[in-house]
């Protein structure tokens, strides 16, 4: 029987025959299905699924007319960062990294992000990256966005004024905990309406909200009231809102945004809170499994963002990277598996973006 | 470069700002920049038309070209190509305007 | 007696404290020992994990349902001490997230899982020096999990597991690994003896190599 040449999440080369890539494909699905009770993938998109997967070509791509918008996020710390965010680390300036991006880099969007790329550290810096965002936007063309985290980490001790739940429910304090996480909330959400608004009086196109809800349910919450207040301040201004995983951990379990508990909802529940909150178009993230197979890993990604994109009525431009859409888990993630990932993401699960 | 328009390439940079701005998804705001161009869907995604057609509408080229439109000149031109508004041109037009 | 197993089941998986401490009272009315009353509201951590892991139930809810046993531990004590049959931790684990990295919601998720199932946890937080490990291992831990959510600090869950060696402890503690960019390959290679995927799967082989 012929095998196939694929991956696995951890990056690592197998080969799998058609049988067992199917059949990866088929649990892949169900395990989403089964989380977030999707629609189930048709025949017919598990044979494309397969045939991409199976390509005999090292690189695939979508056919012409397919294209869709790629959204840079993480600004130039895809140069400067190190490994530990897939840098290059190559200290290369702000401005030279945007015109790279346009002019070498085809990216059809870039942004302006500072080296911790957290939304707090941002205030006191606000001045420098108000002028920096003016001198490029003299010069960029693409659409050109501040990009941050929400990361409402740094409001929890040791590194914020509030106390840390993770230290707090182990003591068992869990009404103090869950009280911890909603003056988070509220924290973040004032941090946004001082920080973003400046930066579009600056020239920003708009605001990138990259890896929403990395702390829990509350960080979901608090971006989405800081989203609700940028849209009222800057009623044009462009806003990305971009997730860190496919489910929202409920760390305080119970908050809520429009009267809907953000915990435990999923891509196309979670498109529906930023289409409220005022977002033009949303991130949606599925995490990669490292033990499982790429087939397992993107049929996962693929139902997860299908069904997200069905209900959407704003674009969705999905994550893809190291460790999400698919894509396996390691720092030079495979060229073969990235460009199958985005194949399928675009010509299945029909994305507008990446 | 698998699945990606291109940027200012191709036709990128206007079909990101008709998904941002008018919350269009990606057929609608291909089909939208597309008939502002007089082009197709397939067209605005095609290097070979769109250099030379952003070098004549003065938006952007992505190679060095002398005397080629960057930055604000550039935008000032897409947003009266595309019908639409962007930020950084509203705020240098504030700053320049008469008083 | 079934029915009251059930009710202290559902009453754990309801994680109510109040319902719980009802359910316990009811049982041992109804003449259950305090072993079968913690067995029956062990199985309904388990399935609380599971609902857990599938994104039905969230920390606070785990914890709660875990304030539930720990108070219904209390009750149960005395009866325990006089049967000979008190239940010990099962083993005592120092937690952390290593060195040079901040990232601890992960790990912190996975230290509470752990001390739901009866782990004796020692968490030591983030940013965690080497020596502190090894400091709380000399100290009687048996277990070490660290977790790293960086390429540039899972370095650091070999260098613990190299410092273990030549120190002659390595075969005295089971080393468990995770975070983002761990991957079983990596375990293997460093030479850890558990990976986890996630708090749920770590907690599951933590508990099965203790038993």
């Amino acid at each position: 029987m012929s095998k196939f040449y694929t991956r696995m999440g951890d990056g690592k080369r197998v080969m799998l025959t058609k049988e067992q890539i199917v059949n990866d494909i088929q649990a892949g699905f169900a395990d989403a299905a089964d989380m977030a009770g999707v629609a189930d993938l048709t025949a017919n998109e598990i044979e494309q699924l397969f045939e991409i997967i199976s390509d005999k070509n090292r690189i695939v791509g979508v056919e012409p007319g397919n294209e869709v918008v790629v959204s840079y996020d993480i600004g130039q710390l895809d140069f400067t960062g190190d490994n530990g965010n897939s840098g290059n680390g190559i200290d290369v300036g702000r401005r030279e990294s945007a015109l790279l991006h346009e002019r070498a880099l085809g990216a059809d969007t870039f942004e302006l992000a500072h080296a911790d790329y957290s939304i707090k550290p941002v205030k006191p810096i606000i001045a420098n990256e108000m002028q920096t965002m003016e001198e490029i936007q003299s010069e960029i063309i693409i659409p050109y966005f501040y990009g941050a985290m929400p990361n409402s980490g740094l409001y929890y001790a040791p590194d914020g004024p509030y106390g840390n739940p993770a230290d707090l429910m182990r003591e068992f304090k869990i009404e103090e905990a869950m009280q911890a996480a909603e003056l988070t909330a509220d924290h973040l959400a004032r941090d946004i309406e001082y920080v973003a608004p400046k930066l579009v009086s600056a020239g920003a196109d708009g605001f990138n909200f990259d890896t929403t809800a990395s702390a829990g349910d509350a960080d979901f919450v608090g971006t989405l009231k800081g989203v609700e207040a940028l849209r009222k301040e800057c009623p044009n201004t462009y806003i990305l809102l971009g997730m860190a995983g496919e489910s929202v951990m409920g760390i305080h379990g119970s908050i809520e945004y429009k009267g809907k508990v953000v915990a435990g909802t999923y891509p196309h529940q979670q498109v529906k809170l930023a289409e409220q909150a005022g977002a033009n178009v949303f991130g949606p993230v599925v995490n990669t499994n490292t033990s499982k197979s790429l087939a397992w890993n993107l049929a996962r990604s693929v139902a997860f963002v299908k069904e997200c994109v069905k209900v959407a009525n704003i674009p969705c431009h999905v994550n893809m990277g190291m460790g999400v859409g698919g894509i396996p888990m390691w720092e030079t993630a495979p060229n073969d598996a990235v460009t199958r990932c985005n194949k399928a993401m675009v010509e299945i699960a029909k994305v507008d973006g990446v | 470069m698998a699945s990606g328009m291109g940027g200012i390439r191709t036709a990128g940079d206007m079909v990101a700002r008709m998904e941002f701005s008018k919350n269009m998804k990606i057929g609608k705001a291909k089909e939208y920049v597309a008939k502002k161009l007089g082009l197709s869907s397939l067209e605005i995604a095609d290097e070979h038309i769109m250099r030379e057609l952003r070098d004549d509408l003065k938006i952007g080229v992505v190679t060095g070209v002398p005397n080629a439109p960057r930055g604000i000149a550039a935008k000032m031109n897409i947003e009266r190509l595309i019908d639409t508004k962007i930020n950084s041109c509203e705020i240098f037009r504030e700053v320049t305007k008469k008083r | 007696m079934a029915d009251n197993k059930k009710a202290l089941y559902d009453a754990v998986i309801a994680y109510k404290v109040p319902g719980i401490q009802e359910a316990v009272a009811n049982a041992q009315k109804a003449g259950m020992s305090a072993g079968e009353i913690i067995d029956a509201m062990g199985d309904g951590m388990t399935e609380v994990g599971i609902l857990f892991e599938r994104g039905k139930l969230f920390l606070p809810h785990v914890l709660s349902a875990a304030q539930g046993m720990k108070n219904a531990m209390v009750t149960l004590g005395p009866e325990l001490l006089a049967s000979g049959d008190a239940s010990t931790k099962r083993a005592s684990v120092v937690m952390g997230t290593v060195e040079g990295d901040v990232h601890d919601i992960g790990k912190s998720i996975c230290s509470t899982m752990l001390q739901c199932a009866g782990f004796d946890v020692h968490d030591l937080g983030r940013d965690v020096l080497k020596a502190a490990f090894i400091k709380e291992i000399k100290e009687g831990c048996t277990m070490c999990g660290m977790s790293a959510l960086m390429t540039t600090t899972m370095t650091v869950q070999r260098d613990v597991i190299e410092i273990l060696k030549t120190e002659g402890m390595r075969k005295k503690v089971i080393v468990m690994v995770g975070g983002a960019p761990v991957t079983q390959a990596y375990a293997d290679k460093i030479g850890a003896d558990i990976y986890g995927e996630n708090a749920s799967e770590t907690t599951q082989k933590a508990k099965a190599i203790t038993n």
